[in-house]
Formats: C-alpha cells, sequence, structure tokens
C-alpha cells in the first residue's frame, strides 16, 4: 500500500483488529487514517454487528457491505475472514500475528481467554507483540462479569450524574459517548506502547476499562468532591461561574443557539451586539458574580432577542464582535456546514458495492505527512487471499481447506444478528 | 541496547505546553501521567486559568489548591514566562530544543502574534511535533471564531441529540468538547512523535474539535452522507427505545441498554421469562410493535428498584443494566475499590485528596500518580538546564519575564 511522497504517521505498522461496533473500530479506524495496516478479522457465523444495520430496504443485495455505519468506522483496513473458534483459524490466526506489531480486541472480559488467546499465548508467536483489551469494567474485580453496553458506560463512569437539566433527572448524552471516547484513548495508548517498545525492545499488555476512561474525563468533579463532600448539581447548559452561559430558541423549527460569555467585557459586547449596550450597567448583571445570581431573568432577556433570529445570523454578529457563540449544529448542518467544506473534511469515496458518496475524512492534519480515506471499508472477505497467500504465506491448498471448512468465507452469515 | 525498564512509556520525552484552557490541559496530564517530562509554561503572575476554577481546598490561597488545576496539571512542570517578550521568546526556543512535542491549545494566531514564525520551526527544530488543539481548526471560515466548551459541543453535532424532545438541546456533564479535544490530540501528538523518530523529522498538527465531535455521531452522519436521507433529528430524552434507556428507580436512575440477544436476561432479571417465548415480545419486530407496551413494563418494575441491588443481582445473570452512579457511588463501588483505581495524592497547599487513577493500565510501563505544581515550582531548575545562573534568573524575575 505504500505510495510515493511522504510517509503517513503510522506507516508501515500492521496491526490486528478483533474489534466490532464502535469503540474498537473506531480506535483502529483513527489508526488506519493515519497510516497503519489494520487488518480486521471478521468471523464468518458473527460478523460486525454494524454490517446488520445498514437500514437499506429488506432485501437489498448485499446489504451488509453497503452498511454507512459499518463503512464510515472501517475505511482504510483490510479485511479478512476467520472463525478463531476452530483450530486452524488459531493456527492462521498465529502466523499472523508473528508478523504483526499488534493486536486490539474489545470482547468480553473473558472471551480472548477462553479463545486461549492470551497475552502469554500471543508472545510465543511475536515475542514484543502489544495486545490492547477493551472491556467495559476492566479484566478483574467483581464486575468484570457484567454486562456493560453503550449507553451504560456513561453511566458507571459518574458523567450521567451530572449531566441534565437544572432540577430534571440526570441525562443521557445524545450518542453511546463511551464509545468514541474508549476508541480515541485506545488508539493513543496503542501508540505509547510501540514508541515505549522502540526503548525497552518489549512488548506489553494493555488493560483499559471503558468505564474508567470515561471518569477521567470528569476528575475535576472526583477531586471537587474530595475537597467539599458535596455531591454536584446538575447544571442543564450553565457554567459553574460564568454567565451568560445558555443555549437559546432561534428562528426556524427546532433551532437554536448558545452563547458564553467569560468576563464583563465579552457580556458589554453581547448587550451592544442586542441594540441594549446599557445592560451591562443594570445592577442585576454588571459583574460575574451578580449575572450568575440572576441568570433566570438575564436568560428571559436573551432568549426574547435570540427568538426571531436566524441563529446562522447571532453567530455572524457575535462572532465577529468577539462574543462565544454557536449555532446547534446537526449532522445535516454539518454535512452542509461551508467551514468543514472549505477545510476538506468530507471527500468523496467510490466503494465497489455501496456506490459513490462523501465521506467525513480523517479528523487530525499533519502538515507534513498528509492523512485521507485511501482505501474503502472492506466488503466481507475481500482481503482474504491477499492476506493469507501475500502476508501469512499460504498456499493455494492451505486455502482451499480454510474455505471448504468454512474457517475463512466471502459470504457471511448474517443469521446472528436477526 | 535499550533501556529495558521505563517508569512510563514515555518517560524521558519532554512536551513543552503553552495550553491555557481543558484541551491541552487534559492532553498534557495524560501524557504526564505516563512518564513525559511535561513542562507547562504559565504566564507570570495569574498564572494557568485553570487555577481560577474552584472548588479550592484553601480559600486563602485558591490559585494553588483549585480542583480543576489540581487534576489536570497534576504530574507536570511548571514555570512561568512571559512568551511575549523577546527574552521569554528565546528562554522557550531553548526549551524546544529538546523538546519531542509542543501542544498549543491558544486561538489560532496567538503564537505567531508572540513572534513565533512556526514555519521557520521545522529547520530550527527539525524534530519538533506541533500540535494545535482549537475548536475549529488552524484554517477555514471559522477559525478566528471565539469559542468555549459549550459553543464547541453545539457546533461539533453532540448536543443536538442530547435533551429531551420538548425542551432545548442540551450539554453533558463538565468539558466534553474540551476533554475530547484533549484526549485526540494526545493520540496525534502520539502519532506524530513516533513519526518524527523514525523519520528524523517533526511536523505540525492540526486537530479541531468541529472535526472530532461530527466524527462521533455514532450513525447520523455517516447515514445521512450516504443517503441523503435524514432519520435521525431531534431528540428522545432518556428512552432510545423500549429497552434502551434510561429509568427512575427508588433511589435514583437504572440505565438498561438491551440488544436483541440480551432480551432473555432481561426478562428473567423482571421475573418476566414469559416474555421471551410470547407473540408480543419473543422477537425485535414484535417488540418494536409493542413498544409502549414493554416500555411500561420496564418503567414499572425499575419503579419498584434499589440502584445497588438491581445492579448486582442484573451482573450475576447478565442482564444488561447499570446505575447512574454519582461521584460517591464511584468512590465506593467494589469494582473501582478491588481494582484500586482512585488514588490518594497529597500536595503542599491543598493537602491530601482521591483523584482518578490511570485512565487505562500498561501492565508493562505503569501510571504515575503525582501533584500538581506549585506556579513556576520548576522556573529556576528548568532554567538552570539552560545554562542559566542564579543571577541570570533574578534579573529575569526582577523584569517581571518569569
Amino acid at each position: 500500500m505504500a505510495g510515493k511522497g511522504p510517509k503517513l504517521p503510522l506507516q508501515g505498522l500492521r496491526i490486528i483488529d478483533l474489534t466490532a461496533v464502535w469503540a474498537g473500530p473506531y480506535a483502529t479506524r483513527l489508526l488506519g487514517d493515519m497510516g497503519a495496516e489494520v487488518i480486521k478479522i471478521e468471523s464468518p457465523n458473527n460478523p460486525d454487528l454494524l454490517r446488520a444495520l445498514s437500514l437499506l430496504p429488506p432485501g437489498t443485495e448485499k446489504a451488509y457491505n453497503k452498511a454507512a455505519y459499518f463503512n464510515h468506522n472501517n475505511r482504510n483496513k483490510l479485511g479478512l475472514t476467520l472463525d478463531l473458534g476452530s483450530d486452524a483459524g488459531k493456527a492462521a490466526f498465529f502466523r499472523l500475528v508473528a508478523k504483526s506489531d499488534v493486536v486490539i480486541e474489545n470482547y468480553r472480559a473473558e472471551v480472548m481467554d477462553n479463545l486461549g488467546l492470551t497475552f502469554d499465548r500471543l508472545k510465543q508467536a511475536k515475542e514484543d507483540i502489544i495486545l490492547i483489551s477493551m472491556p467495559g469494567h476492566g479484566k478483574d474485580g467483581p464486575e468484570k462479569d457484567f454486562v456493560a453496553y453503550g449507553t451504560n458506560v456513561e453511566q458507571l463512569a459518574g458523567l450521567v450524574s451530572v449531566s441534565g437539566y437544572i432540577d430534571g433527572p440526570p441525562q443521557k448524552s445524545g450518542i453511546s459517548y463511551g464509545d468514541p471516547v474508549a476508541g480515541t484513548a485506545a488508539a493513543g495508548a496503542v501508540i505509547m506502547a510501540l514508541i515505549a517498545r522502540k526503548r525497552t525492545g518489549k512488548g506489553q499488555y494493555i488493560e483499559m476499562a471503558q468505564r474508567e476512561v470515561l471518569t477521567a474525563q470528569i476528575g475535576e468533579y472526583v477531586v471537587g468532591y474530595s475537597i467539599n463532600g458535596e455531591v454536584p448539581q446538575r447544571l442543564g447548559n450553565r457554567h459553574p461561574f460564568y454567565a451568560p452561559h445558555g443555549c437559546y430558541p432561534a428562528a426556524g423549527e427546532d433551532r437554536w443557539v448558545t452563547i458564553a460569555c467569560r468576563d464583563d467585557a465579552e457580556f458589554a459586547t453581547l448587550c451592544e451586539s442586542m441594540g441594549d449596550p446599557d445592560l451591562a450597567h443594570d445592577p442585576r448583571f454588571r459583574e460575574a458574580h451578580l449575572r450568575h445570581a440572576n441568570q433566570d431573568a438575564l436568560d428571559e432577556i436573551i432568549a426574547d432577542w435570540t427568538r426571531d433570529r436566524d441563529a446562522q445570523e447571532i453567530f455572524s454578529q457575535l462572532s465577529e464582535a468577539g462574543v462565544p457563540a454557536g449555532p446547534v449544529l446537526n449532522h445535516v448542518d454539518l454535512y452542509h456546514d461551508r467551514h468543514l467544506r472549505e477545510r476538506g473534511f468530507f471527500q468523496s469515496v467510490e466503494h465497489r458495492d455501496a456506490g459513490n458518496w462523501d465521506m467525513d475524512g480523517p479528523a487530525y492534519h499533519f502538515a507534513h505527512r498528509p492523512t485521507s480515506i485511501r482505501m474503502n471499508a472492506p466488503a466481507f472477505g475481500e482481503h482474504n487471499e491477499y492476506i493469507l497467500r501475500d502476508i501469512i504465506g499460504m498456499n493455494d491448498a492451505e486455502i482451499a481447506e480454510l474455505y471448504q471448512n468454512h474457517i475463512t468465507s466471502d459470504e457471511p452469515n448474517m443469521a446472528a444478528h436477526q | 541496547m535499550p533501556d529495558t525498564e521505563l517508569h512510563g512509556p514515555l518517560s524521558g520525552i519532554r512536551i513543552v505546553d503553552l495550553s491555557q484552557g481543558v484541551p491541552g490541559g487534559y492532553c498534557t496530564r495524560l501524557l504526564a501521567g505516563f512518564g513525559a517530562d511535561v513542562i507547562k509554561v504559565e504566564p507570570p503572575g495569574s498564572g494557568d486559568p485553570l487555577r481560577r476554577h474552584g472548588p479550592f481546598a484553601d480559600v486563602d490561597n485558591p490559585r494553588e489548591s483549585g480542583a480543576l488545576h489540581l487534576y489536570l496539571n497534576a504530574g507536570k512542570r511548571s514555570i512561568t514566562l512571559d512568551t511575549s517578550t523577546a527574552t521569554g521568546r528565546d528562554l522557550l526556543e531553548g526549551l524546544l530544543k529538546d523538546a519531542a512535542a509542543l501542544i498549543d491549545d491558544r486561538d489560532p494566531g496567538v503564537l505567531e502574534a508572540e513572534g513565533f514564525d512556526t514555519s521557520t520551526f521545522s529547520l530550527t527544530f527539525p524534530h519538533l511535533v506541533v500540535t494545535h488543539l482549537s475548536a475549529f481548526g488552524q484554517a477555514g471560515p471559522y477559525s478566528s471564531v471565539p469559542s468555549t466548551n459549550l459553543t464547541s459541543l453545539a457546533m461539533g453535532g453532540q448536543m443536538a441529540p442530547t435533551g429531551d424532545p420538548d425542551r432545548e438541546p442540551l450539554k453533558n456533564g463538565g468539558y466534553q468538547a474540551d476533554y475530547q479535544l484533549g484526549l485526540n490530540g494526545m493520540t496525534a501528538t502520539l502519532a506524530g512523535i513516533w513519526a518524527a523518530d523514525r523519520d528524523g523529522s517533526g511536523d505540525e498538527i492540526d486537530v479541531a474539535a468541529m472535526e472530532c465531535m461530527a466524527s462521533t455521531l455514532e450513525l447520523a452522519l455517516n447515514q445521512y452522507c450516504y443517503t441523503q436521507v435524514d432519520m435521525w433529528s431531534g431528540r428522545r430524552g432518556n428512552v432510545l427505545s423500549s429497552a434502551i434507556g434510561l429509568y427512575p428507580c427508588q433511589d435514583g436512575y437504572i440505565g438498561i441498554h438491551a440488544m436483541p440477544r440480551n432480551f432473555p436476561a432481561l426478562a428473567r432479571l423482571m421475573d418476566a421469562e414469559w416474555m421471551v417465548e410470547s407473540e408480543e415480545f419473543g422477537t425485535s419486530a414484535a417488540r418494536l410493535q409493542h413498544e409502549d407496551e414493554l416500555s411500561a413494563m420496564i418503567y414499572a418494575w425499575v419503579g419498584e428498584q434499589k440502584k445497588k441491588e438491581a445492579y448486582e443481582k442484573a451482573g450475576k445473570i447478565r442482564a444488561p443494566l447499570a446505575y447512574v452512579h454519582e461521584i460517591p457511588d464511584l468512590l465506593d463501588s467494589p469494582q473501582m475499590q478491588a481494582r484500586d483505581h482512585f488514588q490518594h495524592v497529597d500536595h503542599p497547599v491543598a493537602g491530601e485528596h482521591v483523584y482518578p487513577g490511570a485512565p487505562w493500565q500498561m501492565k508493562g510501563t505503569p501510571w504515575q500518580a503525582s501533584r500538581a505544581p506549585l506556579l513556576g515550582e520548576h522556573t529556576n531548575e528548568v532554567l538552570a538546564t539552560l545554562g542559566l545562573s542564579s543571577q541570570d534568573i533574578a534579573v529575569l524575575r526582577g523584569g517581571g519575564v518569569i
């Protein structure tokens, strides 16, 4: 896959990806975007669940190769199908491990051990291998076998308890927020281990409990509780001491704009922009702590100003004046957003089975090692031949036997996800 | 021969951090925890703005004892330096000579406004990785737009689906746009350091919160990109479908996330195993048709539960249930305690407090528990490594440069 021009940041590294759904595949999407050769392994009888979430009409041909959720999160990866429950599948897997740098998995805590794919066993195949596991609760402790799916992780991490409208219940994030956070962290942890390997000559085992990674993103609440012993209150869209700091209605259906002032000067500018410069001197609002105490009244005044205005116009006007403001953008807005388009964030792709469309590209921009969508997400089993023959070194007979015994396949059995 | 024992995977790797916000703070907090020598450059006088956020452990010395600072700056060395002066610039450049990376989360253009010409960095510091963390990136129509965690979250797309359908969109707790930017910044920086070491040449990395968040909207953006049909607008509150949601129980809130294969375990937990064989609830398709009935049953059942008991019971039979952990629940969690997750760390001003421990465990090269520095605590020792005498340092201090 090496092209001309500068090397990509992680070019030359080979990563075996045993993950499915979102957290793990997001980690390897980032690593693949940055140039690592990622080999995604799926079982013929248990393909990635995302292949079943195409949302295309029933009966769509090869819908499993057309699911956008799958294709976005698995671009820049090669695809191999292999049944790791079989001896022949394991044997092929260990031959691949011998030629790889990293193995990443996000099975339930006990699955790798039950398959006999322990870190010690992997080390026998490749002395300096790096293995990362990312179960919900970790690999030990009394809750290690508890189920923790997408929306559960942020509940376990403590984040949900501090999210929610004032006087309302705790509120879930609009996405399964723990997944991309764990995925991003896992990509970083892998590179850390590679940096350490280069200096020590040793690989290592990384254990990432998804709930712990997310607790790290509310660390100030833990330290704060240790300081004052008070269970933190939910603040809605407000800030512990800045005001105004909220989400206000704008013209149109379900249109909103956020505005946040960090100091008196920004507030004075906001008042001027609203055509009411005297408001900055109102005894209720002239200092941060007063504005904070009188937020209900202040929010009403601001909402009266925003209500009949266009969110984008408010954004332009306040930004130009120097007040932090941002319309609440949804995925449709983002797809058409002029800033993202001008930065080239969306790249057009052409997929063997799924056709053409614009896909969100790599989020990190390296000035001297430019990244891109180099290849599409693998069709099921698309790179079986290349990986088994060219990387592992199997001959025709060996490969034919794997197909014959359904240890590898070009067609998924989707029954597991019906 | 390589050194085979490291205290952290990044020990001995120097990172210079000019950041003044949560994004850079979290990025380098993670790097420091895994052993990097992070030199945090703070403005003389007030120091890092993160120092202004309470609660404060010592109200008489808030600058050294705010929770956000104690947490995010732990493990770093602090020097004070006015980087907008010529001398400050020279000293910073001295520090960069031995640095693997420079992290900056200030607004685009600030570094250049201080007199640094980053276009010549690749000549002056051939190995250096410069990572810019910002809401919108270094270029493009929004690049100079002022932003905060709130406005950044709104424009990244994660706020639109969060909250109740009949209310305004909601941010989730704390500084999640900023934390995500910091985490992504860490990962990108590490890739940059890896490549710089391999190729003998550094890089300049642009990470925008808006792009990081737009990349992670579950399937909403993906599906729209592909089909141009909008199926996901609006907010769905705390309940996504009949068996995925957050429900009030007797002493808190319980979350259920039942995938088709976990439904039997959930039914068993509810003492309603008959559902598995029933016409109304036996299959995913049937459950979809009887969503309201199922939802009502789950609400009623959860309403009678106590959070910890239900969680224990569910765990034993692998039913997909968790409860909303408040901060005290985290500290009391049998799981967190068994894993020794939280760490007690002492601090000369703030005293001993509880901190989250390793965000992940690198078995060969462990996480370091350490405290936040006092403002300028390491100015003398760091400048001494640049060959400055104590007399030179005193002159700089008198001039307000440090």
